[in-house]
């Protein structure tokens, strides 16, 4: 609820004088009552016009809309006309197009009904349809502060946010932004990107500065480029065989700007292919690679220095990217680490052992970091590959015991 | 993101400023858990906390369990609407919220609601919103009135003539 826009009749409710009021519904304020009927499905919400007097015309200033199906398409459409249409540009906090199967030729309505809803300066912008492509126009508003995007398809080559000047979340999960070359805000705080599919053929550029944090989990083909994001606290990054690509260059052209293939062996000296730069202001990043060696291994080649990183959990089910070389590397540009954590699982298993190391100041190896106060090393059974990297930290100093 | 809510305690939540509910009872928080309120967050700012807060129109048990809530998300604000969902912390304080909801009768529970928006406290207000929200929905319009105890002033044509202007939103 914004104060100051709802609950024109709050003061000194009509029950405030006490009896049998005080302890019902009817004491809250209309500005109040707005607000739970925005919590509403929006069906419920319009049916308790048949309530009682009060509750009328109460749900045309709800401020939430929450449609999801239940209907069939055309009820939905008779349904949502009249709903826009009847309660007019009522101020909005939370708009949200909920778990709808998209019949064809939907699209165009779909798209007027969220467009309608940043006319009535909506902050929270959900849309869950599967199959909706949003049509390429920019977003324009001075109010939306999130947008959470699923299961649609945007046509957008460039995800322009610069006309929303306080959008500062923004989530996009199981979404197809393979004609996507870039998205840009400066406004934007934290972004979540959960298994979206990218171009195969360009990297989308993500043009973020004031970013605070970030959740790239599980896209599939192309590593999107970020730019600098100095602001940086959190990361968390997960690839799967799907990430990246596994073309090769055939051209030989080492030598070139940017390599189409963002794998490229031939291309080590590609400042373009750094994620771990991107991330190299993060006080606390989490690393996880599920059968997936190469977007990380390349960018170890080059290691950017953490210098601001504190915690670290790195997770290698299959112990193909952080394998010594990897730990080592991270270890030694990481000059203020205080935590350092390594799962190391083959597969989902049951028991979980957590050892923990130690080790005495006067013994610390100086290829470790001088704050490092906590190495734990999770996993399922003790097999070849965890023996190693116990072997490896012991040449460190540091000594484990099981928790 | 233990060490972000240690630093949101330590930076701005040194000093202690003391609520006094409309029966007087004294409650003493630091200005980082008090400002969690918008209404006393204003006041902080406008310098006019020394004497201590009067709340005249929120009793000393709803309170208990306003000061109780922000204890617990104190520090909280600042990871507001982060990504990182992974905190064994943010679990606790799920179950603690669901605790703190599920457990009110409906007169308790309007009155914290009172004290949410007076307090303008938003994520305390929309949650006890959304419980509210939670009785009424998918029940008819007879069944929301017996569980608010709602009076129905229409007369049966009115009534017919309100369902007849809003047919769209009727399944029948």
């Amino acid at each position: 609820m914004r104060p100051g826009e709802t609950g024109k009749r709050v003061k000194g409710s009509p029950s405030r004088s006490g009896g049998a009021d005080e302890d019902r519904i009817g004491c809250l304020p209309d500005g109040v009552l707005h607000h739970i009927l925005g919590f509403l499905p929006a069906p419920d919400a319009v049916r308790t016009c048949l309530l009682a007097r009060r509750w009328r015309h109460l749900w045309k200033s709800a401020t939430g809309l929450r449609i999801s199906e239940g209907y069939g398409v055309e009820k939905l459409h008779d349904f949502v006309h009249h709903l826009l249409l009847l309660r007019g540009g009522a101020p909005l906090d939370t708009f949200e197009l909920g778990s709808i199967d998209l019949a064809v030729g939907d699209n165009r309505s779909m798209n007027l009904w969220f467009r309608h809803a940043l006319l009535c300066q909506v902050r929270v912008l959900r849309l869950n349809v599967f199959g909706l492509e949003l049509h390429d126009l920019p977003f324009v508003s001075r109010h939306l502060v999130k947008l959470e995007l699923r299961f649609v398809i945007l046509m957008h080559s460039f995800l322009d946010f610069s006309s929303c000047p306080v959008l500062e979340h923004l989530e996009i999960v199981s979404s197809e932004l393979s004609g996507a070359k870039r998205i840009s805000s400066q406004s934007l705080k934290h972004l979540n990107l959960t298994d979206c599919t990218f171009s195969e053929n360009v990297r989308i550029r993500i043009d973020v500065p004031n970013l605070l944090s970030l959740w790239l989990q599980d896209y599939c083909c192309r590593t999107p480029v970020f730019e600098v994001m100095p602001l940086l606290v959190k990361a968390f990054v997960s690839v799967t065989g799907d990430s990246g690509d596994w073309l090769t260059c055939t051209s030989g052209n080492a030598d070139s700007e940017e390599c189409p293939h963002d794998d490229c062996e031939l291309c080590y000296s590609n400042t373009n292919c750094m994620l771990l730069q991107a991330l190299s202001q993060a006080r606390s990043l989490m690393l996880v690679a599920q059968n997936q060696e190469f977007v990380f291994k390349r960018d170890m080649m080059r290691c950017p220095t953490f210098s601001n990183l504190k915690t670290l959990l790195l997770i290698d089910s299959f112990y193909v990217a952080f394998d010594l070389h990897g730990i080592t590397c991270i270890l030694r540009h990481s000059p203020v680490l205080e935590k350092l954590t390594l799962e190391l699982f083959c597969q989902e298993s049951e028991h979980i052992l957590e050892m923990k190391g130690s080790y005495n100041q006067t013994e610390r190896s100086s290829a470790i970091p001088e704050h490092l106060k906590s190495v734990v090393v999770k996993c399922g059974v003790i097999d070849e590959r965890v023996t190693k990297v116990l072997k490896f930290l012991s040449t460190f100093n540091i000594r484990f015991s099981f928790e | 993101m233990a060490a972000a809510a240690a630093e949101a305690t330590t930076d701005g939540g040194g000093k202690m400023i003391i609520l006094i509910s409309a029966d007087g009872k004294r409650f003493e928080v630091t200005e980082a858990v008090a400002s969690q309120s918008q209404l006393i967050s204003n006041m902080i700012e406008d310098d006019c906390t020394e004497n201590g807060v009067r709340l005249p129109n929120v009793d000393g048990d709803i309170l208990t369990m306003v000061v109780d809530y922000c204890n617990m998300h104190a520090g909280d604000a600042a990871a507001a609407g982060d990504t990182m969902k992974a905190s064994s912390t943010e679990e606790e304080l799920k179950k603690f919220d669901a605790e703190l909801v599920q457990a009110l009768e409906n007169p308790v529970l309007f009155k914290l609601i009172l004290a949410a928006n007076f307090l303008n406290i938003k994520s305390l207000l929309d949650m006890t919103c959304q419980r509210v929200a939670d009785m009424m929905s998918g029940k008819t319009p007879e069944q929301m009135r017996e569980t608010f105890s709602i009076e129905n002033d229409f007369t049966p044509e009115e009534e017919a003539a309100i369902r007849q202007e809003n047919a769209w939103a009727f399944d029948d």
